[in-house]
């Protein structure tokens, strides 16, 4: 059967590999003088020796991060690419055959339907986890300088680390289970886009802040490595200040000729901080990997077992 | 080298292994098929005339059982030396004619099928005439 | 369901398969509506048996349900001595099957679908393929997807024979060829049983054809089976009786399938055998096609009454 899956995908694997390949290249490519300037101009120096900087490393870091920092804002588009390997392979599996009347050649064959199952299950999840991760280390590579001076876990936690091979693997479920329902590639494909896309967009706002409990200071500790998810002004008796008295507060800094830090400090007004520590990052990532390999485990379960009881 | 060809008439009414019978009787009778003569293999007529094998396999045990061809296991099917008839094609024609002539007469004054059956066999019974197919 | 799994043995003591299929209150519902209700069938082997009835009568479930793709409501089914239900390479291996349109992979060429077949069956006959191929002209190299209606159903065909199954199951085999494509289709599968006694099936909603090739039917008619048996047999069992209008059944006449009136005369099928006519009838021998349309007008859903009004039968 090895040779059938081969023949069956190699159109869609060697397109998806062509691509990532390019994409792939073209991050390396962009890559290297960065990573040349990181270390030659003394970025890495500077960051080695930690905070304060000196006069020196400010003006070095900021020289570059003027000539790379742009370079992260087209990387979230990267956060599509985990559909497009997990749907396309995913709804090759099912919809495929269901469409074009093929489910009959394949199931009447020697091979039973749930090796027959199995089989493709573990080639084109595999196949899928591996792209992705593939360009998952790539990106998270590319983005090691960037990373180092101002931090990943609020921009580009959906395109760095483990999180990018369980997106696909949950889209390729996804699709597949759509195609199974659907029994078109096509509508199975916009189905699963659109689910892939509420549960990622409900997940990150919704349950990400909430993995671990955030921590709240009432000092400023803020730190580019940690995921700020919410800030203000508290005064003195503890009370967190509106959004109007913050306003006043900052008119009446201006009036008075003082700078905004200076006047809150005299008048015992002090930032807060709710925010998940940097070093959370990982946990983090594990966390929601194992959520969205979880749900992708739980459909691909589901269309075994409606494979296996023949309601199609 | 192909003996004999066999055709199928689907819309005559009459089952395919009748028509197979026939056709060998009249040809037996006619001298296109002699003594000896190999009838085709049940699988070749079949893929031929794309119709069923177990058709053709009735057709040649009715045959054998008639005494019209005898069947040799690993060989074939072959008409039997003493069902042939020496009828020339010639007699066989000129007598077929003068059927069809007398048919037309017989529908021509009013007669129908059935009638025309009931005709010969009157004639038949009384004039005792043998060898009835 | 030992009991469905139906063999004898032969003089020498092996096993051999009298029934090819035997179904037992076989039924599928689809959410509320029953696509086939009680089928209980004993099919023989070596046969050509033709599955016959309208369209949306079950045929397609239920040679689907023979076949194991999909599963029953209720009932049980032994398909040349194995449940389809099983799923066991060696009961895959036993049955070759050829779905309604005749589905290939579009993109595979001719040797890819049978190297396909080679690497998915246990037995394969690369060479038989090879040769049914060449026999109607199919060249190897090309992709499915640009073969006629007609080739593409000699190759699902071959692939189907070329693991020398026991059973081939058709769905609507001839639907979409044209006469010439028809006559080459039968010539290879006629061929086929020739040389391997294989028992074939297959579903049509044509009549026409049959005779000369099939000798054991199935009338499926709205998911219940209508009638079922050795054609021959069907044909002498059944009569169509003729004789002056009645206005109701003729009380001496046992199973009447249908009766239809003309103005003056009333016709009459009947399962009768040596049924002795009464004076005034006659009695004629039954076609297959004529067979089918009686029982299938029999059990139609009654539409508006196509009365002849009795007050113009002169007094």
């Amino acid at each position: 059967m090895i040779w059938l899956m081969w023949r069956q995908h190699r159109a869609e694997a060697v397109a998806l590999g062509l691509f990532l390949a390019a994409l792939g290249t073209i991050l390396v490519i962009g890559a290297l003088p960065m990573h040349a300037s990181f270390r030659n101009d003394g970025v890495a120096d500077c960051l080695a020796r930690g905070t304060p900087f000196s006069d020196t490393c400010v003006e070095v870091m900021a020289r570059f991060g003027g000539e790379y920092g742009g370079r992260g804002a087209l990387l979230p588009l990267l956060g599509i690419i985990p559909f497009a390997i997990g749907g396309f392979l995913g709804s090759s599996l099912l919809a495929r055959e269901l469409e074009a009347g093929t489910w009959q050649l394949a199931w009447t064959q020697a091979v039973p339907r749930m090796r027959w199952l199995a089989v493709k299950l573990v080639t084109l999840v595999g196949v899928t986890i591996a792209l992705a991760g593939a360009l998952a280390a790539v990106t998270t590579w590319y983005r090691g300088p960037l990373d180092a001076i101002g931090g990943r876990f609020e921009s580009t936690f959906d395109i760095e680390g483990v999180a990018p091979p369980a997106y696909a693997a949950f889209a390729f479920a996804t699709a597949a289970a759509s195609g199974l329902l659907l029994r078109r590639s096509l509508p199975a494909l916009a189905a699963a886009f659109v689910a892939f896309l509420a549960v990622r967009a409900g997940v990150s706002i919704w349950a990400r802040p909430n993995y671990q409990r955030p921590v709240t200071t009432n000092q400023d500790v803020s730190n580019p490595h940690d995921w700020l998810l919410d800030t203000g002004l508290v005064d003195g008796s503890g009370h967190h200040l509106t959004f109007a008295e913050e306003n006043a507060m900052a008119n009446a800094a201006r009036n008075a000729n003082m700078d905004l830090t200076g006047y809150l400090d005299s008048h015992g007004v002090a930032r807060w901080d709710t925010y998940q520590p940097g070093d959370r990052f990982w946990t983090f990532q594990l966390i929601e990997s194992a959520i969205f390999v979880a749900v992708a485990a739980a459909l691909i379960v589901m269309v075994a077992w409606r494979v296996r009881r023949r309601a199609l | 080298m192909r003996v004999f060809v066999f055709r199928l008439d689907t819309k005559s009414g009459v089952p395919p292994y009748l028509q197979l019978i026939r056709q060998v009787r009249q040809a037996v009778l006619v001298g296109y098929l002699r003594p000896d003569d190999r009838l085709p293999l049940i699988r070749e007529l079949a893929g031929d005339l794309a119709i069923n094998p177990n058709t053709v396999a009735k057709a040649y045990k009715l045959m054998e059982h008639e005494g019209l061809v005898v069947g040799r296991p690993g060989q074939g099917t072959f008409v039997l030396s003493s069902a042939s008839s020496s009828m020339s094609p010639g007699t066989y024609s000129s007598l077929r004619r003068g059927l069809e002539s007398w048919l037309r007469r017989a529908y021509a004054a009013g007669l129908d099928r059935r009638g025309v059956d009931a005709l010969i066999s009157t004639v038949h019974d009384e004039t005792g005439a043998e060898g009835v197919a | 369901m030992t009991q469905l799994m139906g063999s004898g043995r032969n003089e020498s003591g092996g096993v051999v398969e009298q029934t090819a299929i035997r179904t037992a209150q076989l039924s599928k519902r689809y959410r509320r509506t029953w696509a086939l209700r009680d089928c209980s069938l004993e099919l023989p082997t070596r046969r050509v048996i033709a599955l016959v009835g309208p369209n949306g009568a079950g045929k397609t479930t239920l040679l689907r349900l023979l076949v194991g793709l999909i599963a029953p409501t209720e009932g049980q089914i032994a398909v040349v001595g194995h449940s389809p239900a099983s799923n066991t390479p060696e009961a895959l291996s036993r049955v070759g099957f050829v779905a309604q349109d005749h589905p290939l992979y579009r993109r595979f060429t001719v040797a890819d679908l049978l190297r396909f077949g080679r690497s998915c069956n246990i037995r394969w006959d690369q060479a038989l393929a090879e040769r049914r191929l060449s026999d109607v002209g199919i060249p190897l190299h090309q992709k499915a997807g640009t073969l006629s209606g007609g080739q593409q159903a000699q190759v699902a065909l071959a692939l189907a024979m070329a693991k020398r199954p026991h059973l081939l199951v058709l769905d609507e085999p001839l639907a979409s060829l044209d006469p010439l494509a028809c006559r080459e289709f039968l010539q290879t599968l006629m061929g086929a049983v020739a040389e391997d006694g294989t028992t074939v099936l297959f579903s049509s909603h044509a009549v026409t054809e049959l005779e000369r090739v099939c000798d054991y039917l199935i009338l499926l008619n709205r998911g219940r089976v209508a009638l079922t048996g050795d054609i021959d047999a069907l044909l002498g069992d059944h009569r169509l009786l003729v004789g002056p209008r009645v206005a109701g059944p003729h009380r001496d006449v046992p199973n009447v399938i249908e009766t239809r009136h003309g103005d003056r005369q009333t016709t009459m099928l009947v399962r009768a055998n040596g049924l002795e006519v009464a004076p005034g009838w006659e009695s004629h021998p039954v076609g297959l096609a004529e067979l089918v349309l009686g029982y299938l007008r029999r059990d139609a859903v009654p539409t508006v009454a196509r009365s002849e009004p009795i007050s113009q039968v002169p007094s």
